[in-house]
């Protein structure tokens, strides 16, 4: 799960800023942008393993967001809300590029060097650059493998496994029954025992690598 | 012993979401089924391995939106549709008032017509002459040719009264006595005054004539004057011309005789020269 940051406690206490924001606050729409895009950013990114859509899908969840924030009925279930939001855009998104057949000067750019600088920002000084590109590195063939999923599977591999959602929130986020939201991520889970163990990443590969 | 968890209760109880009486029994399950234990580690694994991925780094963009979209009642597509209707509608009804549009139920009869309506009259004038006898009708005519005739007679008489006054007005204003006074203011008149009349104007015409001579005469002189000068003028320098022309000649000839001079010396002297030596050469031999 991720780190529990000050933002991220920030989060946890958000309810009177939804509720503010329901209320048709803009400053504290712009404050549930900030607080929450790098968490919707991420889920997109792991979607797509592709920034610039990641950023598309991303940014038109939190247009809708706020446009929609006013008709939340029920504060508390805030979060679910906006992950249904990110999910719908994401899948949006997705169709929106398997429909359009035009080819995309992004993918012909190396894609290196386009994160570069992004990952300059990401790293503390103070630690071990090569341990910070292995690391990286790793990130990025895990991510391919999460890629191997169904979207199905992979929706609620993210949402579980990275964004720390309950199956609950998830299976009002999916709009689907919380057994299922389960046995999708059981099969989600296998789904990536078996893909690791084709790649052949088992824990003794990585703690070599790292 | 025939409790058997599926996967949904394996996954809530793997991620910690199971409480109670199916925790437990999940819990003793697992004590007696060490292949499912071995399941759930290696999903652990992979959990622990998946947990790899780290997250991006990224700074939330500016998000603009645009004003709250106000959802005035003509945006809808109801109220599109009404407005439509209506717009139609009104235009129809203008089309109506200026082409003229008559619409009428009128004894059970539909009637749709442009321009003025003359329907009413026509009816009108049938039922009408149906309730009017042959001789209402003679009458009425009578009646309105006699209105007509009088009319007629009473328009004649002013008219003639009018001209007859005029007349006599025309005639009062020449009356008599103006043309009389003029007549006697002209008998009036005595021999006196008329000799003094045309004394004072042969007196007129005399300073007249007397006053042209003069001014005519004062002019001519000075004309005339102007012109000998003139005459002078040019006399003199004509003699000057001529003289000039005497003086050049003069001047020319005496060159010329000079000249001649001249020539007849040197003649001479050739001549004296010659008859010298010939002398000379004479002598000589």
């Amino acid at each position: 799960m991720h780190a529990e940051t000050l933002p991220d406690m920030a989060l946890m206490h958000s309810d009177s800023l939804v509720e503010r924001a329901r209320q048709g606050d803009r400053n504290a729409q712009g404050k549930l942008v900030q607080l929450w895009y790098k968490r919707i950013y991420n889920y997109c990114f792991k979607f797509f393993l592709d920034h610039d859509m990641a950023m598309e899908a991303s940014q038109k969840a939190f247009i809708s967001m706020c446009r929609n924030v006013e008709a939340l009925q029920d504060v508390s279930r805030f979060k679910s809300w906006l992950y249904k939001i990110a999910v719908n855009s994401c899948r949006e998104e997705a169709r929106k590029v398997k429909n359009s057949r035009s080819l995309s000067f992004d993918h012909v750019v190396n894609a290196d060097a386009e994160d570069s600088p992004a990952w300059e920002k990401a790293v503390r000084r103070n630690e071990n650059p090569e341990r910070q590109y292995q690391q990286q590195e790793l990130s990025d063939l895990l991510q391919k493998c999460l890629m191997e999923l169904s979207v199905e599977q992979r929706e609620v591999v993210i949402m579980k496994e990275y964004e720390g959602l309950k199956f609950r929130e998830i299976a009002e986020a999916l709009n689907i029954s919380e057994n299922t939201v389960k046995s999708r991520m059981y099969y989600g889970l296998d789904a990536l025992k078996k893909i690791l163990e084709r790649r052949q990443i088992t824990k003794e590969t990585i703690g070599y690598e790292l | 012993m025939n409790f058997k968890p599926d996967e949904a209760l394996l996954m809530a109880y793997l991620y910690g979401e199971l409480q109670g009486e199916e925790k437990v029994n999940v819990e003793r399950y697992l004590l007696e089924h060490p292949e499912a234990v071995r399941e759930l580690e290696a999903l652990r694994q992979v959990q622990s391995i998946m947990a790899g991925i780290t997250d991006k780094e990224v700074i939330a963009p500016p998000i603009v939106l645009d004003h709250q979209r106000k959802h005035y009642f003509w945006n809808t597509s109801f109220g599109k549709t009404m407005l439509g209707i209506a717009a139609s509608l009104t235009l129809i009804m203008l089309a109506g008032k200026f082409t003229g549009l008559h619409i009428s139920v009128k004894d059970k009869t539909l009637a749709i017509g442009f321009g003025e309506s003359s329907s009413d009259s026509p009816a009108e004038v049938a039922t009408a002459q149906s309730v009017l006898t042959s001789s209402e009708v003679q009458d009425m005519i009578n009646q309105s040719l006699s209105r007509n005739n009088e009319s007629l007679v009473a328009q004649w008489s002013e008219s003639q009264q009018k001209l007859d006054e005029s007349i006599r007005k025309n005639l009062a204003s020449y009356s008599d006595s103006q043309f009389n006074t003029l007549m006697k203011k002209v008998s009036a008149a005595s021999d006196e005054q008329i000799r003094q009349f045309a004394f004072t104007l042969q007196a007129d015409n005399a300073q007249m004539i007397k006053d042209y001579m003069t001014l005519n005469s004062s002019d001519q002189r000075k004309y005339i004057e102007e012109l000998l000068i003139d005459f002078a003028k040019y006399l003199e320098q004509q003699n000057r011309n001529d003289l000039q022309v005497l003086q050049a000649r003069l001047n020319s000839i005496e060159q010329n005789t000079d000249l001649f001079k001249y020539e007849t010396e040197q003649i001479l002297t050739s001549i004296i020269s010659s008859v010298d030596n010939s002398k000379s050469f004479a002598t000589k031999n």
